[in-house]
């Protein structure tokens, strides 16, 4: 009869061990008490016995990995071959209380590192697996497409993440996994026996296996969220609006809800199940304000402007000559704050790596001087003029930010911002106000 | 303060009348010797004689329109009708007459009279001697309506309603007569039209008649375990109905539940809930329920007459549901 | 103060003009009826004269009577004026009860009149109740409850004349027997006598020709001093007739009751009719003098209607007055 080898518990705070080195090979006769293999803790090295006699069969985790204390990680068998059907080895006792295996050999995972299904898009929370670019066992590079999924918009490839090996894939195509699931392991060294599993059975041998935390395990779905504010105990599942369209209502919430400008329908939507009361109001209170789908479309701006010439170049050389206007960057800086048409603008102008930041008054150039330290910038420049750099698409930054970049003989502008910074129609304008300044300085000046 | 029982509380209150007012005299069955089966009236002919306190012959109809015709022209009756349940005999006298002459004659004639009977039930008196009928009587325009709630409110309301120069229905619960309360030594009247919160709470309001103000304090007392707070209010009379204390407290708790031993359709619960809806509608968060005696006559068995009138155990279950917010009936 | 006998002929002549006001106060009722100028339904006491003026002739003003649906008649007997009453038939605020009443519960309670009613026998109760007032209070008025032959049917007249007789009650129960109760004879809804029933409780019971004013005041005299005394209850039976039909409306009336008897009654045995000739023959009142009288009720009277026709209504602000003595306003609520 078998015995069992399994990462032990080696300290307080541990729940798994790196396998450092084996000193049995997979068919070796071991001996009690012979050392089967070294493990880490976080303050030495450990070498870890044989249990019996036997032979070591049915590794489930190479040199270099990290197993779950309590996990299975070989047999001591009778004979020197592997198991053919390891669901024999120990009953699946879904009820047994935390004991030294507390998952069936068939459910314990390969170690490695976890792929999950990402995050697709605000309103969703699940994704449909499309295809398997890998199979269980496949040698995979981090840039290497390891899925296809499906979202609501369209399909979308995956990449592995890491270098090594598929050691598991824990959903079939076709299935739905939650977001942050686990949904293959790409383990490090080759695996002896990877693993295709699905989420079906996954979910019914999770259900049967839950364990206090230091027993390892399976990694589990996402922790649940977080229960309502409202003391209300509701236990319906999400509501769907009724079919006449009423919402039921009690005289005084409705009129809590309308003295406060609040909508009911919100209540409806987030399928709060009616009738609603005037503790409701709470929990409409605590809906997002803004939807979520245009929070993500409005996250960041980006627009660009390409001019057919460099027309300032030409201008502050003139400044220079005529006017002793010098300080080309304190006349970007003018030119921004004007763009932004307000009465005053804080403007920080980069360029060969410096930072300077101005105070611009609306009005002439020569008006403009030094900020003061600690006001706030409004408007940042971004003068790559000089540098190789063609584009960029940097994401929005604490500023809005105004990047100039050569392009062949003329300049590319680029504006980012966040969605808060500036309107749509406040960042058209400010691009528009600013490209037109820089292609031609003079006519705005004058 | 001393207590004294319901019984004794109306015994002082005549005696005190009828000392105060010659006028004022007793006029129904086994009155006088007998001081009524219930004997709230002994004691009061040995002091004010056969001609105050008068025995009549059992002719319902008969003595209350005498009462009528001694009110109109310059006395003050108190008629004492046995059991609740003969207003129906005495109907035409009651409410076509005495209602009513007041109005009819455009003002000119009063009568000042008060018809003393009782209600209530669980006392295995079967269908014909438990009904509480004070509905039928606040029905009618020019009719008062008096429900005491206990030793206190019986002889201030008693009292109150010999001094008025309208006509009066007191209405006592035969089953409280032996229950005590405290009651001054000193006299006292208690005004019709002014309710009294009994106690006070911010959850629920439970109003009560009669009896069931009790029963509503009862189950005030189990729902403050449960941290509800409701608050207690007994109207007192029902017609003049204090409707502003009424409706201040729906305002304050936004859920009513009204309690009544009459039954539960065609009632007094019907008509208190439904001025609670027209003039706190904005102010309710749960819809205003009516508890009264099931709508069938009175079982003479003990096993069901008491499952038909309502108890402290039966108002906490609704109050609870009103309170966890569950749609009492379908949408 | 007591009646005297009525040998004056002041009273002699008081009696025959009351009797001319009720039946010419009828005539105007009756032809605002016909020309739809009164609301509702009212009912004649024509005929009948003789049976109320007798008795309330016998009576003081503190003297109480109580009165039927066909209530003119007792009304007038009892002291009430015609601008008052036919501004009450019409519904006007200057009528007796303010226009709140009508005809059938009409109430001059300033002469001791507690009101017409319009439940039959309703008034009984009444009638006896303030001749308990009487008794309790030590006072000396008498109660006349009239009451027709009909009402003989109602529980409630046994239930107060046996209260009465037991507590010996200064009350007389006038029964004014015309033949028909509604549109049925009396003898078909009256078994056996009517004075015996009175009888069975011990109270002595009368009959007496009701369309002889005379007879009819000496017998209420005599009553009325007894009951005055203590002796009551009595009861009187008073055979009678009434001209019309049960009310202004019960115009084809062969079916119950022939034209002929009517006939007979009118001619042969109208008390007005039958006073009058009296009084002409006792010299009392020549026949000009009579009919100088009667010229002079009947302008009386048309003033009276016209004035009512013209009187205004009470204002919509009373419909709710008057409900309660201490509230003036029923309906107005508190707008919490």
């Amino acid at each position: 009869m078998p015995h069992e080898v399994i990462m032990p518990a080696l300290g307080m705070a541990q729940d798994t061990g790196l396998i450092v080195s084996w000193f049995k090979s997979p068919g070796d006769a071991v001996k009690s008490g012979d050392a089967l293999f070294e493990v880490e803790t976080d303050k030495a090295t450990m070498e870890v016995e044989a249990p019996a006699d036997g032979y070591l069969t049915d590794v489930q985790a190479d040199a270099g990995a990290e197993v779950p204390v309590g996990n299975v990680i070989a047999l001591i068998s009778d004979s020197a071959e592997d198991s053919a059907n390891m669901t024999n080895a120990a009953p699946a006792d879904a009820k047994s209380a935390p004991s030294a295996e507390p998952l069936a050999q068939e459910t314990a995972l390969p170690a490695g590192a976890e792929v999950i299904m990402p995050a697709l898009g605000m309103v969703q929370d699940t994704g449909l697996i499309v295809a398997w670019h890998k199979s269980p066992g496949d040698a995979v590079a981090s840039a290497d497409i390891l899925f296809e999924v499906e979202t609501d918009k369209s399909t979308m490839e995956v990449e592995a993440g890491h270098d090594g090996f598929v050691a598991a894939l824990l959903a079939e195509a076709g299935e739905e996994a939650p977001v942050g699931d686990v949904i293959a392991i790409i383990s490090a060294g080759k695996p002896d026996a990877p693993v295709q599993r699905s989420i079906a059975d996954m979910a019914s041998q999770k259900a049967a296996a839950r364990q206090p935390a230091q027993d390892g395990g399976a990694k589990i779905a996402p922790a649940d969220t977080a229960p309502a504010k409202v003391a209300t105990p509701k236990a319906a599942p999400a509501a769907k609006p009724r079919a006449d369209g009423r919402i039921l209502a009690s005289p005084k919430v409705r009129r809590l809800a309308l003295e406060r400008g609040l909508d009911l329908n919100r209540l409806v939507e987030a399928g709060h199940p009616q009738p609603y009361h005037a503790a409701d109001i709470e929990v409409l209170k605590s809906l997002p304000t803004v939807p979520a789908a245009s929070e993500a479309a409005a996250q960041s701006r980006r627009l660009t402007a390409d001019l057919p010439s460099d027309g300032f170049a030409a201008f502050a050389a003139w400044a220079a000559d005529t006017a002793g206007l010098e300080d080309a960057p304190a006349l970007l800086a003018g030119l921004a704050g004007g763009s932004l048409r307000r009465d005053h603008a804080t403007i920080a102008v980069e360029s060969f790596g410096q930072t300077r930041t101005f105070a611009v008054p609306a009005g002439p150039l020569s008006a403009i001087t030094p900020a003061d330290e600690g006001t706030t910038t409004d408007l940042t420049l971004r003068d790559l003029r000089l540098s190789q750099i063609s584009s960029v698409a940097l994401g929005a930054e604490d500023t809005p930010v105004l990047t100039l970049t050569r392009a062949g003989d003329g300049l590319s502008i680029t504006l980012e911002c966040a969605s808060h910074h500036l309107t749509a129609r406040e960042a058209t304008s400010l691009l528009y106000e600013f490209a037109g300044r820089i292609e031609h300085p003079l006519r705005h000046l004058l | 303060m001393r207590e004294i029982t319901l019984s004794q509380a109306v015994n002082e209150a005549l005696a005190e009348e009828m000392r105060r007012d010659e006028t004022v005299f007793i006029i129904g069955e086994d009155v006088a010797e007998a001081g009524t089966p219930f004997k709230v009236l002994s004691g009061l002919v040995e002091e004010f004689g056969t001609g105050r306190v008068v025995d009549t012959p059992i002719s319902e109809p008969g003595f209350m329109g005498i009462a009528v015709g001694a009110a109109m022209t310059g006395s003050r009756p108190v008629v004492d009708l046995m059991f609740g349940d003969f207003i129906y005999l005495i109907m035409d006298q009651l409410c076509n007459q005495a209602a009513k002459t007041h109005y009819m004659s455009g003002g000119k004639l009063n009568v000042p009279l008060v018809l003393r009977t009782n209600l209530g039930a669980t006392r295995r008196s079967a269908a014909q001697h438990s009904q509480s009928l004070h509905a039928l009587v606040a029905h009618i325009p020019g009719l008062k309506v008096a429900l005491p709630s206990s030793a206190y409110e019986a002889k201030g309301l008693m009292k109150t309603a010999i001094r008025d120069d309208n006509p009066v229905v007191i209405f006592e619960d035969k089953l409280m007569y032996n229950d005590k309360a405290p009651v001054p030594e000193d006299e006292f009247l208690i005004p019709f039209g002014e309710a009294n919160i009994k106690r006070e709470g911010s959850d629920i309001t439970l109003i009560g008649t009669s009896s069931m103000v009790q029963v509503c304090e009862a189950a005030a007392d189990i729902l403050a375990k449960e941290k509800i707070a409701a608050e207690v209010i007994d109207p007192r009379t029902v017609v003049p109905l204090d409707e502003a204390a009424l409706l201040k407290s729906a305002r304050k708790t936004s859920r009513v539940i009204v309690v009544d031993e009459g039954h539960q359709s065609f009632g007094i619960t019907g008509e208190i809930a439904s001025r609670i809806n027209e003039k706190a509608f904005y102010h309710l968060d749960a819809p205003v329920l009516r508890m009264g005696a099931m709508d069938v006559p009175v079982p003479f068995s003990p096993a069901l007459e008491d499952i038909t009138v309502p108890t402290p155990e039966a108002v906490a279950e609704n109050a609870r549901k009103l309170m966890s917010g569950e749609m009492i009936h379908a949408a | 103060m007591p009646s005297k006998a009525k040998t004056n002929i002041e009273d002699y002549l008081r009696m025959y003009r009351q009797m001319v006001r009720i039946r010419t106060f009828e005539d105007n009722a009756n032809q605002l009826y016909l020309s739809a100028k009164m609301p509702g339904l009212t009912h004649m006491y024509s005929g009948e004269e003789a049976v109320a003026v007798g008795i309330c002739e016998a009576l003081t003003k503190d003297d109480k009577i109580t009165s039927t649906h066909r209530g003119h008649g007792h009304c007038v007997a009892k002291g009430a004026e015609f601008k008052e009453m036919f501004c009450e038939l019409l519904g006007k605020e200057e009528g007796y009860c303010r226009g709140k009443g009508g005809s059938m519960h009409i109430a001059d309670q300033s002469n001791g009149n507690l009101g017409a009613n319009a439940i039959v026998g309703g008034s009984m109760g009444i009638a006896t109740g303030a001749a308990f007032t009487s008794k309790l209070l030590g006072k000396e008025d008498v109660t006349v409850c009239f009451f027709g032959d009909g009402a003989t049917a109602q529980g409630l007249m046994y239930e107060v004349m046996n209260m009465a007789a037991l507590w010996n009650l200064p009350v007389i129960y006038a029964c004014e027997n015309n033949g028909y109760s509604e549109y049925t004879k009396t003898e078909e809804i009256a078994a056996g006598s009517i004075t015996a029933r009175a009888e069975a409780f011990g109270i002595e019971a009368h009959q007496v020709d009701g369309q002889d004013v005379l007879a009819v005041n000496e017998l209420a005299q005599k009553l009325v001093a007894r009951a005055r005394k203590g002796e009551g209850p009595f009861f009187m039976e008073l055979m009678t007739y009434r001209y019309h039909g049960h009310h202004v409306g019960d115009i084809n009336r062969e079916y119950y009751r022939s034209k002929e008897e009517e006939k007979d009654w009118k001619e042969n045995r109208d008390p007005i009719i039958r006073f009058r000739g009296w009084l002409v023959e006792q010299g009392i009142a020549t026949e000009d003098e009579i009919e100088a009288m009667n010229a002079e009720i009947k302008k009386d009277a048309e003033e009276a209607v016209a004035y009512a026709e013209t009187a205004r209504y009470p204002d919509q602000s009373e419909v709710d007055m008057h409900v309660f003595t201490d509230i003036k306003h029923a309906l107005a609520r508190d707008t919490a």
